[in-house]
């Protein structure tokens, strides 16, 4: 029932078409003063736009934007007065700006946005970008002017009028795109990254690749920006490539608010032609009156002004703030399996551990790691606390995490490879604690899910959703079929949880991993969720490593125990061999130092 | 012989204006980025000291006193509601940064003024003529650094301070009043950091927007050293050392850059950069 989705586009369409009609008539209606700084304005707007979309959205906090402005603009100021200017060196410089733009985005991402970076490392990187990039403009000499720029360069011969329009109509074509993607499914994955960077990395989405991308793309559009500034106002000068200038970007950004598109647009627009007006007046108070707004807004109302106004206009409307309608109507269909997608086929062993250790420092958590699973198995993995159960799962799904030994999924050696290639040869891990994105909702978080079988769109939204049958089967029995469409954050603990197994199994894993995907449930909750697994082992022929502390529920579902202890296999065998042993029994009661 | 003199006592200048910054980001966690505005207060603390005609010596306490009390209030107003945001809290400081930037302006006027050292002159150290002044930079920082640690390994405060960096929430388990030890945490670094603007004043000038370039290098010098002094100690040493020989053998722009691009090239290689683990 793709209506809504229909209406959807077609309301921004409208929207545009207003905004551009108002571009259109503003030259006419507005003082000259104010047409020039509307000029700069939309600029700035388009930049703080991929600000927004950086750190708003996919919760990069970036000081860099700047940078890339500058290198647009620069590109233009250099060729236009050192080597001429016409149609032809005209394009050069575009072009030389806008990649250049790109390569320095791509490098920055690549330093910024390594598997494990912290975010406070990526926010670093893109405080040294604009410094760096200032420092090296100042200290170019007459070649880029140094501290006072370049000026005078002979530029288009387009009046005041006509950069109006050229420059609002990137706006909002910028503007228009840029609400698309953000609302397409493959907007949703820039929110997932944002909420759960862990969780993207473990359903094969490789996050550092995204943010580079997106880093890259939104270095084109500010350093298109910055070359149309240049060319319109035929001076560039080492700050707008500043760290400062993009703080300012920042602070529009927040004052507007974060991750709204408009928000920040609005923002810009009336701080930048209002900063224009009042700082001849008031030159210091206003500078100011910026800083404690932008304080008073991070402190007290972290989502900007722009919530604020839309829920005044909503009460003036007499009718409640509207739901999002993301994922209404989103029919689930089952998908064509292919559990072995992107490999040659089964291997011989579903998992093979050949003595695995770790440590942490001199602690030793595992040692000597020796088994391997089957398809069909469901293996549960028994052992007191700190035994170095959850451990071996962690080394089992990310490549990075043992000392010592070697892992094989589907017979491929996953060596130091990140969650997310793991998640290529097949495996699948669900969490201790449920592991969700919190404000997407079912269908939004499945669809995430499934990127690893199905591009995301970069521009609309898919009606229907593909899920395997096993993934579907969990989604009805728990129910939250019928809640399809509320955040992850509303669910019940046992809903969570079970979203989760469904995402797990949306990935279409051969051998998965569970930890504890009982803890807190109810009784009947467990049943469900045991039934399930058998049917999962025995029809689908999945591999399953389950950590369990309830023997009664390891004992009606496995088919096979491996008792840890103390980091080392001490016994694997049929459920009867276990439940009769004297060994299991006293390591659980304690004292065993057999 | 004088750049060895030189490498010293810009590790020591670092070190001094990096401390502050250092011990609210090891207990709270957060980056002040009102770091660089307290610099500035505690430069004009100086300048209103030498205004007022009074021994310069006296503008180093006037100076702590002042940014102590600063941080007390903003600690209050802005900074305890993200606690746990920390990314907000960056920006949220760099605001306050602004505004005590601006404030200064209006005050003082925006243009650059002197401050008069409390000494001058040169003295000869193994046989080169060198700045009396800096030297004792290198004094006063190492004061510090064994203050700062007598405080932290041998006083009761100290204890439960490091008891918060190492696990806050089993620190309120055991009824340590971690908010009053986030409050006098953020306090004496911002105490600190005006100190530090204070010193460094004699050594050029002051203008509103004198603490920027300290702060981007305090910044980075913590990046590096995670939350211990003496990994800030060894930061300093090596990046200041790479910044004088840099800005003597290369030129001054790509010098002031050291800093920055050596530390964001030790993180991306080394995460924990110069602390142990």
């Amino acid at each position: 029932m793709p209506t809504g989705m229909r209406s959807d586009i077609r309301q921004v369409l409208i929207l545009a078409a207003i905004a551009l009609v108002v571009v259109a008539i503003g030259p006419y209606l507005l003082p000259t003063y104010m047409v020039n700084s509307l000029i700069r304005a939309f600029l700035y707007a388009s930049v703080a736009l991929t600000v927004d979309i950086l750190w708003g959205y996919t919760g990069i906090l970036t000081f860099g934007q700047s940078a890339f402005f500058g290198i647009g603009a620069y590109a233009a100021g250099l060729i236009f007065t050192h080597v001429g200017f016409n149609a032809g060196y005209a394009t050069l410089a575009f072009f030389a700006g806008v990649i250049g733009a790109m390569i320095v985005a791509a490098i920055v991402g690549w330093l910024a946005f390594y598997h494990g970076a912290s975010p406070l490392y990526g926010s670093v990187i893109t405080l040294v970008l604009p410094i760096v990039v200032s420092q090296i403009l100042y200290s170019g000499g007459n070649f880029t002017g140094s501290s006072s720029g370049l000026s005078g360069f002979e530029s288009f011969d387009v009046t005041i009028e006509a950069w109006f329009w050229i420059a609002g109509a990137f706006l909002v074509v910028v503007t228009a795109l840029a609400w698309m993607f953000v609302r397409s499914d493959a907007g949703k994955v820039l929110v997932a990254i944002r909420e759960n960077e862990q969780r993207c990395e473990y359903v094969g989405i490789d996050v550092s690749r995204v943010k580079i991308l997106l880093m890259v793309v939104c270095a084109a559009i500010a350093a298109i920006a910055g070359y149309a500034f240049a060319s319109v106002q035929m001076v560039v000068a080492p700050e707008y490539a500043g760290f400062v200038f993009g703080t300012e970007l920042l602070i529009w950004v927040a004052l507007g608010g974060r991750g709204t598109l408009i928000g920040p647009v609005i923002g810009t627009l009336v701080l930048d032609v209002s900063t224009s007006y009042l700082s001849g007046n008031l030159p210091f108070v206003w500078k100011l009156i910026i800083g404690v707004a932008f304080v008073v807004v991070i402190v007290a109302l972290p989502q900007g002004l722009m919530p604020l106004i839309r829920g005044a206009l909503s009460r003036l409307r007499g009718r409640r703030t509207t739901k999002e309608s993301d994922g209404v109507g989103v029919t689930l269909v089952p998908a064509t399996e292919e559990m072995f997608a992107g490999l040659e086929g089964a291997g011989r062993h579903a998992l093979v551990a050949k003595d695995v250790r770790k440590h942490f420092g001199s602690l030793q958590v595992l040692e000597g790691i020796n088994f391997s699973a089957e398809r069909g198995e469901l293996l549960s993995l028994v052992g007191p606390n700190g035994a170095g159960k959850t451990t071996l799962i962690r080394c089992i799904a990310d490549g990075g995490e043992r000392s010592g030994g070697t892992i094989l999924l589907n017979d491929h050696d996953i060596e130091r490879l990140p969650p997310y290639s793991c998640v290529a040869f097949g495996v699948g891990r669900k969490f201790q604690t449920a592991n969700v994105f919190e404000t997407l909702s079912v269908t939004q978080a499945l669809r995430i899910a499934r990127t690893r079988h199905k591009r995301p769109s970069l521009w609309r939204r898919d009606p229907t959703l593909e899920l395997p049958q096993a993934a579907l089967q969990v989604i009805r029995a728990t129910g939250i079929d019928q809640r399809l469409d509320t955040q992850a954050r509303y669910l019940s603990h046992g809903q969570k949880q079970a979203l989760e197994l469904a995402m797990v199994l949306s990935l279409e894993p051969s051998v998965l991993l569970l930890d504890e995907p009982t803890a807190g449930l109810t009784k009947p909750e467990r049943t469900l969720i045991g039934r399930i697994l058998v049917e999962l082992a025995t029809g689908h022929q999945l591999c399953i490593l389950l950590v369990e502390h309830d023997l009664d529920f390891v004992r009606e579902i496995s088919s096979r125990v491996v008792v840890l202890h103390q980091g080392r296999i001490v016994l694997d065998g049929t459920v009867g061999e276990v439940v009769e042993s004297e060994l299991v029994r006293t390591i659980y009661a304690g004292g065993a130092h057999a | 012989m004088a750049q060895l003199l030189d490498i010293i006592t810009t590790s020591a200048i670092l070190f001094a204006v990096a401390a502050g910054l250092l011990i609210v980001f090891g207990v709270m966690k957060i980056i002040n980025f009102a770091h660089g505005g307290f610099l500035t207060v505690g430069g004009y603390s100086a300048l209103a000291v030498t205004k007022l005609g009074l021994n310069p010596w006296l503008s180093l306490g006037f100076a702590f006193v002042i940014g102590f009390v600063c941080g007390m209030i903003i600690e209050r107003l802005v900074v305890r509601p993200l606690y746990s945001r920390p990314l907000d809290a960056i920006l949220a400081t760099w605001g306050l940064g602004i505004i005590i930037g601006q404030v200064i302006t209006l005050a003082f006027g925006r243009e650059v003024q002197f401050v008069q050292s409390p000494v001058t002159g040169a003295v000869d150290l193994l046989g080169a003529s060198y700045s009396q002044y800096r030297l004792i930079l290198v004094a006063v920082a190492i004061v510090l650094a064994v203050a700062l640690g007598a405080v932290l390994n041998g006083t009761r405060l100290g204890l439960v301070t490091r008891a918060v960096i190492m696990n806050e929430n089993l620190a309120r388990g055991l009824g340590i009043n971690s908010g009053l030890v986030r409050f006098v945490t953020f306090s004496l670094g911002a105490g600190l950091a005006s100190l530090a603007g204070a010193l460094i004043t004699p050594l050029s000038s002051v203008d509103p927007n004198m603490g920027v370039p300290w702060l981007v290098s305090a910044f980075m010098l913590v990046m590096v050293s995670g939350v211990s002094l003496v990994s800030l100690a060894i930061a300093c040493l090596v990046l200041g050392g790479a910044q004088v020989l840099v800005s003597t053998y290369g030129n001054p722009v790509l010098g002031g850059l050291t800093i920055v691009v050596l530390a964001a090239l030790v993180l991306r290689l080394r995460p924990q950069g110069f602390a142990r683990e």
